[in-house]
């Protein structure tokens, strides 16, 4: 294995701050993204579905103790992309609208479990584009690290539906 | 190897084990130029090749469900090697080639039952998201990137199999580093 040492948990949390704040070039029409606007389009995903989860604990619509899980875990997910952004000088926006499909998801645990495991796949897809994307080195290992979490729920929702486990 | 097989001294040596026949094997003398990433795939491809070895050892210790998804994940190995290899050729790289079924056996940890051979599973399944997270800020093209990053998210999927099969959560931890 590589000399590299495993992240640890600050700094996972901190997603690589310290790096001097990025120079924002100019938004040019055909410009690719600044790793800034990667973060934040990640951040809204993650904010969806901790929305989601905590809305599924207040209707009972997916099993409490995995419900309350992967609401942490997408908080912390949150939480580790916002200081991220606040270390290289930029606040996070405020909540994403609602997401229409959510409430019709709440009829029943099977119709919400179907809608978070979509979400949790492009979630996925999200992380993989971004990490080939990102111009900061320093944010792929962190953010890899909750790619990797993503796919983990992908298999825990699965399991909630009685699904084969790692899907088609 | 000792005769009993305790859960440290299965990880243990399952680290020891996969760590010699893993990345810090040499990578072969390859074409492609220094920083390219041939060489940093190539020593996944050989985490890889004895995930697909140890796979097929542990099959031999497991029934039933636990079987059916060792088979499935041991495939999606088979495939991530596929894709290593296809990508180390692409930058003008020999790829690394499996040891002999009896090389890995006899440097594997010995596995008694069930129950070691998830383990032993657990630990590869670690081992091999923490090689492809290190490799992300290591890869110099973006579709390099890419690749290691869709076969990471693969790799934490098994390992939350793994974690299902020995009767935990699938997803215990928001960070999934491959650290255990």
């Amino acid at each position: 294995m590589s000399g590299v040492a495993a992240p640890t948990r600050r700094g996972l949390l901190l997603l690589g701050a310290g790096a001097a704040p990025l120079a924002l070039a100019a938004a040019a029409e055909a410009a690719p993204a600044s790793d800034l606007d990667i973060l934040e389009r990640l951040l809204a995903r993650e904010r969806r579905l901790e929305a989601a989860y905590e809305a599924a604990l207040r209707r009972g619509a997916l099993g409490e103790a995995l419900a309350l899980a992967l609401r942490d875990q997408e908080r912390e997910h949150a939480h580790g992309i916002e200081l991220s952004m606040a270390a290289r000088g930029r606040r996070a926006p405020g909540a994403p609208e609602p997401d229409p499909a959510l409430a019709a998801s709440l009829r029943s645990r099977d119709a919400f479990a179907r809608y978070a495991s979509g979400l949790e796949g492009r979630a996925v897809r999200a992380y993989v584009n971004a990490l080939a994307s990102l111009r900061d080195t320093r944010l792929l290992q962190p953010l890899g690290a909750i790619l990797a979490s993503e796919a983990q729920h992908e298999v825990a929702l699965r399991r909630f539906l009685g699904e084969p486990l790692l899907g088609v | 190897m000792a005769g009993s097989l305790t859960r440290r001294g299965a990880l243990g040596g399952a680290a020891v084990v996969l760590a010699s026949c893993g990345s810090s094997d040499p990578a072969p003398r390859t074409g492609p130029r220094p920083g390219s990433g041939a060489g940093l795939l190539n020593s996944i491809l050989a985490l890889e090749h004895a995930a697909v070895a140890a796979y097929a050892t542990g099959a031999g210790l497991l029934r039933g469900e636990a079987l059916r998804y060792a088979r499935e994940i041991a495939g999606e190995e088979r495939e991530h090697v596929r894709r290593l290899e296809e990508l180390i050729r692409g930058l003008g790289g020999t790829t690394a080639r499996p040891r002999s079924p009896d090389e890995y056996a006899r440097s594997f940890p010995r596995l008694h039952d069930g129950g070691g051979a998830l383990r032993f599973a657990r630990d590869l399944e670690e081992r091999l998201v923490r090689a492809y997270l290190q490799a992300l800020p290591k890869l110099p093209d973006a579709e390099l990137r890419r690749a290691a990053a869709e076969i990471a998210a693969d790799e934490g999927a098994h390992l939350a199999v793994i974690n299902v099969l020995r009767g935990g959560p699938a997803a215990p931890q928001p960070f999934v580093t491959g650290t255990l």
